[in-house]
């Protein structure tokens, strides 16, 4: 019992901790919102949400912690009066750091005096909801007996679905004829059906070609920002995926494609004015050998040096870019503008539906690419130096031009994607390319599932799409991503959606084996 | 003989090295160009200015050298870099002003000052109790650090103990965002230490400011190196850290408790860089969550150009860097917009041309 | 015959401690050579110095008369020098036909531009490299286990694999690292038949570090032995059984007094029976 409520006061610091930590940035409002947009109940903007709503977000993480208090130990046999012990003291600790910080706060506002000069996120209103509106003594309490019932009512709960057999054979019945009916040989064959195949596809391309249409320019704004990051993270994909190298300075290469193009186009500094696909075209060539040229000096460096390295180049950069020695030639700290729109044969399609097509269009492009290159020969060799670097070479791979290729390559689809963004917002300037970009395409590419394709369209839509939909976590997003690259790390580092090696041998083995070479 | 950042043979080491070469040849001769033309050519400081720009690098340099000896502790000890460091810094200068504003505001009347508030009335005790708070809270982000987020992935590959890292960054800035707020804030320091007061020395016909801010900083930089000089080559716990440096297996044998050197470490790095953080609040007097940023990628580049793995090496690096971005701008005659530019070359240069630092690494060559 | 693979005075020092000390190999092509010696002996250095991981302080390798010491891992591997290691390492991650997809990557030529653009090339490459892989896996006993990722077959298979990979670059000198480390004596005895299978079937000159003495004396042409980085015997399994400094280097010193002991003892414990 000692190692129950031992788990039980450890559990509950953590999360009292974490309650806390959320009062604190702000989250309980935004967390109470949410769960009142999942029921359908909209918060106006500058209103608190409604206590119900509230009161259920504390109830939920109540119940985690009494789950998470009430796991089952190593040490101590699973028990009714274990689960209660863990959960009620993992109840009472986060309750009372809870209590503990609702009182002093609540104080703060009974004195009229405003945390928001040192804590901008600690409004008055939001202490009040924190204290379910009464004065402080009877809020703190409050809090305290709801997160000691529902820690409690949290490890029973678990304690009742882990040990009782019924409810977990009739749950494992359940799911085992879900998983049969996906798994099962209608299915597969229908899967794998020619024309099932190319109904689908018909349907994407059905979907594709009219939403853009239909959802108006907001939308297209939103998604054509998410479809530029799969085309980064389609290229960062590449050399770090696949060849294992990780480049945080992977924005330098955007830059480089998206000032090629923005100065070809831009009738000043330069006044070129070329046609926008030559200039796209050369803004992806010059992005491509810049990886090239940055590559040579650095490609045999370690990992991490390797990661940093290209931290300093992309800084200087974009320091470069935004200075005044530089200005004559890339226009400075104000960007450059009017850069041009796409034009079919004389003709400007600049309309945002158009650019949709566009982006759609590339990224169609650069998947096929990529998916052609992930299984041949080159992209093996890639995977091979990031297993092994050292055993790839010694079967016969030339480990540094395979790796400059890969940069290469990756370089040139985001100046691709710098190009396009360039173009599509008719400006771009050195704020355009910060490191922020870098680490969100990282985070994306790693989050989405590291080295695969499906893997980085989700990501894509969870980094830029979910915050658009979910406009409340705008603030939390990048706290959120931390947070998961450090828990999938630890948990999940393949991500999200895994990548599967192919079957090569089924697949082969449909013919037999012909006769010796 | 091997160098060590690159496996395998010569036909491409060759090509590497010339290449190595011809970039630390051609920077160096560009450097030279710019020092002529800024120094012999255009003469455009006095030696006044010098001693100002040299005084301010080396106050810079110090606190430098204290972050930088904590990623070289780290990385002596783990191999990792520890990217998240920079905001450990943060969090203790974050420390350090919230001492100063709740201090601000404990009234300590004298019959001569009636409004006088404790941080000036007792400014030495605040001081201290400043740094107390500072050091402690980055020394225990520390340690949190390293056992949420490093500890589990122990035996991981670089690649994802690195992203960890970044990770760890990510929150922690955006955790100091969301708590504190973007704006950055004024640190308001007690009156005995007013950022503007200080000794004044003529050097060449114009008044050079020594600030009292600075020299107190330095000083305390100084003490700090020398005592954790003195604690690696003294005591028990350095003999166990640099043993677990050199080979964690047989240390443990030999009876030492990793976990918990590796959890020290973490400890005393995070509080280097914790004492760090409080001077650059008291010296610079701005602080917000994108404070550590700068200062920790360029107490890595200290770190890296003096050897990383070497607690010496951080040492000079720190200092060197602190100078060379203070007089730099001014001595290559560039615009001092660029400064940052300087740090980041000498980042890449360094790691181009000589990954080993000026003192030289600690090899990790993989057995076969 | 001529040599496949001759090191002359090869010597490779790290630092104070001279791991391989000015020894001389030579190996006849079509031969199975043994090199064995006690922990520590500079076996597998000598063995990274053919490969290409390390670069000889002194001396020469010559593979058919060409000099190949110095040169990076993957030239000597294109040269058709393949080998496997003492721990194994694999791409674990991937599936144990693409580990023998990369044995095969110097043999090929085919591109990105290829990849890219599906040429023929790349399309009747892709299907050569699987056909062949699916026969290099089914000589090496692996039929069928193609698709299964390498870190999830068992370690015998796992060693086979290893081999099947070195093989897929049709090296003319196979290089192995204690193959049958870790393996029960009927395991050992199909390895040994099938190291024996590879040199007689494909022609490949092999040359071996083993421990496991049944398998050095059952199959060698040729033993030599190092001791501290230098070569202390060298010849015929017969030899090498007899030759009392190979014995006292895996031995110990006193090994000729201790025996002589032995064996007085013995004697009088027969004649006190008898």
């Amino acid at each position: 019992m000692k190692a129950a409520v031992d788990k039980g006061l450890r559990t509950g610091v953590i999360f009292g901790i974490i309650i806390v930590v959320i009062f604190l940035i702000g989250f309980t409002v935004t967390g109470a919102v949410l769960l009142g947009k999942l029921f359908g109940v909209s918060t106006p903007n500058n209103t608190m949400p409604s206590l119900t709503f509230f009161t259920l977000f504390m109830i939920l993480i109540g119940v985690w912690t009494g789950t998470t208090a009430a796991q089952r130990s190593f040490f101590e046999a699973d028990t009714w009066a274990r689960a209660i012990t863990a959960g009620v003291s993992a109840g009472a600790v986060s309750g009372l750091l809870a209590a503990v910080i609702g009182f002093l706060f609540g104080d703060l506002n009974v004195n009229k005096i405003d945390p928001r000069t040192y804590l901008p996120s600690v409004s008055p209103e939001s202490i009040k909801m924190f204290l379910f509106e009464r004065d402080p003594l009877t809020g703190s309490l409050m809090i305290f007996a709801l997160l000691i019932f529902s820690a409690l009512a949290g490890a029973v709960l678990s304690y009742f679905l882990r040990n009782n057999n019924g409810l977990k054979s009739g749950a494992r019945a359940a799911t085992d004829s879900i998983s049969g009916v996906i798994h099962s040989e209608r299915m597969t064959s229908l899967l794998q059906n020619k024309y099932a195949r190319y109904v689908l596809l018909l349907v994407v391309a059905a979907i594709l070609l009219i939403l853009p249409r239909t959802w108006g320019s907001y939308w297209n704004y939103v998604f054509g920002t998410v479809g530029i990051y799969i085309i980064l993270g389609l290229g960062l994909n590449i050399i770090t995926g696949w060849a294992g190298q990780l480049v945080i300075g992977y924005v330098s290469f955007f830059a480089v494609g998206a000032y090629t193009f923005a100065l070809l186009t831009a009738p000043e500094p330069h006044h070129i004015m070329m046609n926008f696909w030559l200039a796209l075209g050369l803004g992806v060539l010059v992005a491509g050998i810049s990886g090239l040229l940055i590559g040579l000096p650095i490609l045999n460096l370690r990992g991490d040096y390797l990661a940093i390295v290209t931290l300093g180049f992309a800084e200087i950069i974009r320091i470069l870019l935004k200075s005044d020695l530089m200005t004559p030639y890339t226009a400075g700290p104000r960007g450059v503008r009017d850069i041009a729109g796409p034009t079919l044969m004389g003709k400007p399609f600049i309309s945002d539906v158009d650019f949709m097509y566009l982006i759609i269009l590339a990224i169609l492009v650069v998947t096929f690419l990529a998916n052609r290159l992930q299984n041949s020969r080159t992209g093996k060799a890639w995977y091979a130096i990031n297993l092994d670097e050292t055993v790839a070479r010694a079967t016969g791979i030339n480990a540094f031009a395979s790796k400059l290729l890969a940069l290469s390559l990756s370089a040139a689809v985001a100046g691709l994607a710098g190009a396009l963004f360039a173009s599509r917002n008719q400006f771009t300037g050195p704020d355009d390319h910060a490191l922020m970009v870098s680490i969100n395409v990282i985070c994306l590419v790693i989050v989405g599932g590291i080295g695969n394709i499906p893997g980085i369209f989700l990501g894509a839509f969870a980094l830029k799409g979910l915050p658009e939909i979910l406009r409340e976590t705008e603030s939390y997003r990048l706290l959120i991503f931390g947070v998961l690259l450090i828990v999938m790390m630890r948990l999940r580092p393949e991500g999200f959606l895994p990548a599967k090696r192919p079957e090569l041998e089924k697949a082969a083995a449909q013919k037999p084996l012909g006769k010796e070479a | 003989m091997d160098k060590p950042t690159s496996t395998s043979a010569p036909g491409k080491l060759r090509l590497d090295h010339y290449l190595r070469s011809f970039a630390g040849i051609l920077a160096g001769l560009f450097l030279l160009w710019r020092l002529y033309t800024a120094l012999i050519v255009e003469q455009q400081f006095g030696a006044d200015t010098w001693v100002r720009f040299a005084l301010s690098g080396l106050i810079l340099g110090g606190m430098y050298a204290l972050i930088a000896i904590g990623y070289t502790l780290v990385y002596g000890i783990m191999f990792m870099i520890n990217f998240a460091h920079g905001e450990v810094m943060m969090l203790g200068a974050f420390g350090g002003f919230f001492t100063f504003e709740a201090l601000r505001f404990i009234p300590a009347p004298t019959s001569a000052i009636p409004d006088l508030n404790f941080l000036d009335a007792h400014p030495i005790i605040s001081v201290i109790l400043a740094f107390a708070v500072g050091i402690s809270v980055s020394a225990t982000a520390g340690y949190f650090l390293e056992k949420i987020a490093y500890r589990p992935l122990r035996k991981a590959p670089r690649l994802i103990l690195l992203i960890t890292a970044i990770g760890a960054s990510i929150f922690l800035q955006n955790l100091a965002m969301l708590l504190f707020g973007p704006q950055r804030k004024n640190v308001v320091n007690p009156d005995l230490l007013d950022r503007g007061a200080g000794w004044t020395v003529t050097v060449s016909g114009n008044p050079v400011l020594i600030s009292y801010t600075g020299i107190f900083s330095l000083v305390l930089s100084a003490v700090l190196m020398i005592g954790l000089y003195i604690l690696v080559q003294q005591t028990k716990l350095g003999r166990a850290m640099r043993a677990v440096a050199q080979d964690k297996n047989t240390a443990s044998l030999m009876g030492v408790d990793v976990d918990d050197v590796i959890s020290k470490t973490f400890v005393i790095s995070g509080a280097l860089a914790g004492a760090a953080g409080v001077m650059w609040a008291i010296h610079m007097g701005l602080v917000n969550h994108y404070t550590g940023f700068l200062p920790g990628i360029k107490a890595f580049t200290a770190a890296v150009m003096g050897g990383i793995g070497n607690i010496p090496g951080a040492m000079l690096g720190g200092m060197l860097l602190g100078v060379i971005e203070a007089v730099g701008p001014a001595a290559l005659g560039i615009d001092f917009q660029l400064k940052d530019v300087i740090a980041f070359s000498i980042l890449v240069l360094v790691l181009i041309v000589r990954p080993s630092g000026i003192l030289g690494e600690k090899l990790s060559e993989e057995k076969l | 015959m001529s040599a496949c693979i001759e090191t002359k005075q090869v010597s490779k020092i790290f630092g104070g401690l001279t791991a391989v000390n000015s020894v001389d190999v030579v190996v006849t092509e079509h031969s199975i050579a043994s090199i064995i010696g006690p922990n520590g002996a500079g076996k597998t250095t000598l063995f990274n110095c053919i490969s290409g991981y390390y670069i000889p302080e002194q001396g020469q390798i010559e593979f058919y008369g060409e000099p190949i010491q110095g040169q990076p891992t993957y030239a000597v591997a294109t040269m058709g020098i393949a080998r496997t290691y003492q721990n194994i390492r694999l791409f674990g991650d991937m599936t144990a036909i693409e580990n023998v997809m990369v044995g095969q990557y110097p043999r090929f030529k085919a591109g990105w531009v290829d990849a890219i653009l599906s040429t023929p090339r790349e399309r009747n490459e892709e299907r050569q490299a699987i056909e062949e892989g699916r026969r290099l896996l089914k000589f090496v006993g692996l039929e069928g286990m193609g698709d299964t990722l390498a870190r999830n077959l068992p370690y015998g298979a796992q060693r086979r694999l290893e081999i099947a990979r070195a093989l897929a670059n049709k090296p003319r000198l196979l290089l192995l690292d204690e193959p049958t480390a870790g393996m029960n004596p009927q395991e050992t005895d199909q390895m040994t038949h099938f190291i024996r299978n590879v040199r007689d079937e494909l022609g490949i000159t092999i040359l071996l570090i083993e421990h496991d003495m049944n398998v050095v004396m059952g199959i060698s042409d040729q033993i030599t032995v190092l001791d501290y980085g230098t070569k202390i015997a060298e010849g015929k399994p017969k030899d090498i059984q007899s030759n009392q400094r190979v014995i006292e280097a895996y031995l110990g010193p006193d090994v000729t007094s201790l025996t002589k002991k032995y064996q007085t003892r013995k004697k009088q414990r027969h004649d006190v029976k008898s």
